[in-house]
């Protein structure tokens, strides 16, 4: 479960062009493992973007890990606690498993003499120690995503934000995958944003689900499941939630735009 | 053993290829230069197509090393950038100018080394705008855009206005092309450092 909050977001708006992909959006994230759900162009990867300080906002007011990054100093202070996976992180081919992981620790900055514990910790937490010699450009897609994974949790983050961690995994690696999500969440605040549904429901402790830049549902992964009804798609008691949160959000926001969450 | 910062930052950049294609530019401009002077009919003028061209391939491999494969990740990252890409612009831009000043025998009141020097500077600052501007990939773009236009469009007389906006064609006693070649250099270093290559196709 969550404790004290580490991710406040009040009224955050980001426009792509004319496109609002956030609108106003008001979130609060505590330690554990959320999930974070919605259809294709519903904002998760914007919102993963703003919280991993790469992306600018057009208004509203954010609080990462007690501080203000609009603030450089509070920008650099959460840069240096954050872990971040984008959908598509860009690597360097010709480069080892564990020159990767340590170039990514050093742009970190995480301590130089904690340097090379980190990155054994790291390769070792995703199950690559026995490739951290390997050129890049040698392992398959799910392995560059594991890289990826290792990376991201180099620096031990408070606040690790991960865009689509499981793509290209395959069905053993994604349930260490999770395994290694909830660990992770006993001492951080992970945010996961996914489209596989069956992730949210055996690993994280809390879900929002946002449609066209808004909250259609935030609740646990266990009230999710049970908002689903038998009219609702789904194979699954959490992809029958999904639908139907999705279904009565929408219906509200058509009846009253504005009234809508 | 786990790698340390600096050469690790030297390969992500490409920068060990950007030096061998810097040193492969040398040679050849060393050639073409030499084979100019040994024409019957040499005068300082025949080697104006040598010194543009050059600072304008030289700027182009420079502002292409600015480009970063891990650009999303970059960002994220709380290390000083400025202070690096600010460096790694001086350390290439030093090392061009270095090189290719040596290559260019003639009067250097004329079309001679200085000239071609101070084509790095400015070129370079063009190319470092580039890349703050529409992201490293197409930093080549506004050198080669402005080199081929000074180069046709240039008038044959120096001087005047044209030192200023036509400086890369001006024989090397001209302040005012100096200037604005040094000042290029200044305010593309400077934009680039500070804001960083722009992304490509960020979403």
């Amino acid at each position: 479960m969550t404790t004290e909050t580490t991710v406040h977001v009040d009224g955050l708006t980001v426009r792509h062009r004319r496109t609002t992909a956030l609108d106003a959006l008001d979130l609060r994230i505590g330690r554990g493992v959320h999930g974070l759900l919605g259809p294709n162009g519903a904002g998760k990867t914007s919102l993963i973007r703003v919280l991993a300080t790469v992306a600018p906002y057009r208004s509203g007011r954010l609080e990462l890990l007690g501080v203000d990054p609009a603030v450089p100093a509070g920008r650099t202070s959460v840069r240096r606690r954050l872990g971040y996976l984008p959908q598509e992180f860009g690597h360097y081919p010709g480069f080892t498993v564990r020159e990767f992981v340590a170039y990514m620790a050093w742009l970190k900055e995480v301590p130089k003499a904690a340097v090379p514990e980190a990155v054994e910790r790291a390769m070792e937490r995703v199950g690559l120690t026995g490739r951290a010699d390997a050129r890049i450009r040698t392992l398959s897609g799910g392995m560059v995503r594991r890289v990826g994974i290792a990376q991201a949790i180099v620096n031990d983050p408070e606040l690790l934000l991960l865009d689509e961690p499981t793509a290209g995994l395959d069905p053993e690696q994604r349930v260490e995958f999770r395994a290694l999500l909830r660990e992770l969440g006993t001492t951080s605040t992970v945010l996961v944003s996914t489209h596989l549904v069956e992730d949210v429901a055996t690993a994280c402790t809390e879900v929002t689900l946002l449609d066209e830049g808004r909250v259609a549902f935030c609740g646990t992964s266990g009230e999710l499941a049970a908002a689903g009804d038998d009219d609702a798609a789904g194979d699954s008691p959490t992809e029958r939630g999904y639908t139907a949160a999705l279904r009565r959000h929408r219906s509200a926001r058509a009846a009253s735009p504005e009234a809508a969450v | 053993m786990t790698p340390s910062l600096v050469p690790l930052y030297l390969r992500s950049r490409g920068l060990p290829g950007t030096a061998a294609a810097l040193a492969v530019l040398l040679a050849v401009s060393r050639w073409g230069a030499d084979r100019l002077v040994d024409r019957p009919l040499f005068d300082s003028g025949a080697q104006v197509p040598v010194v543009v061209l050059v600072p304008v391939l030289a700027a182009a491999v420079t502002g292409l090393s600015l480009h970063s494969r891990s650009g999303e990740l970059d960002r994220s990252a709380p290390l000083p950038w400025w202070r690096w890409r600010g460096a790694h612009l001086l350390a290439l831009t030093g090392l061009a100018a270095l090189w290719l000043g040596t290559a260019v025998p003639g009067d250097p009141a004329h079309f001679g080394a200085p000239t071609l020097v101070r084509g790095v500077l400015g070129f370079t600052g063009l190319a470092a705008a580039g890349a703050a501007l529409f992201g490293a990939r197409l930093s080549w773009l506004p050198p080669v855009v402005y080199g081929g236009t000074a180069y046709l469009a240039a008038p044959r007389t120096p001087g005047g206005a044209a030192a200023v906006w036509a400086w890369s064609m001006q024989p090397g006693a001209q302040p005012a092309a100096w200037a604005t070649a040094v000042l290029l250099f200044a305010a593309g270093a400077a934009l680039v450092a500070v804001r960083g290559p722009a992304a490509d196709g960020v979403r």
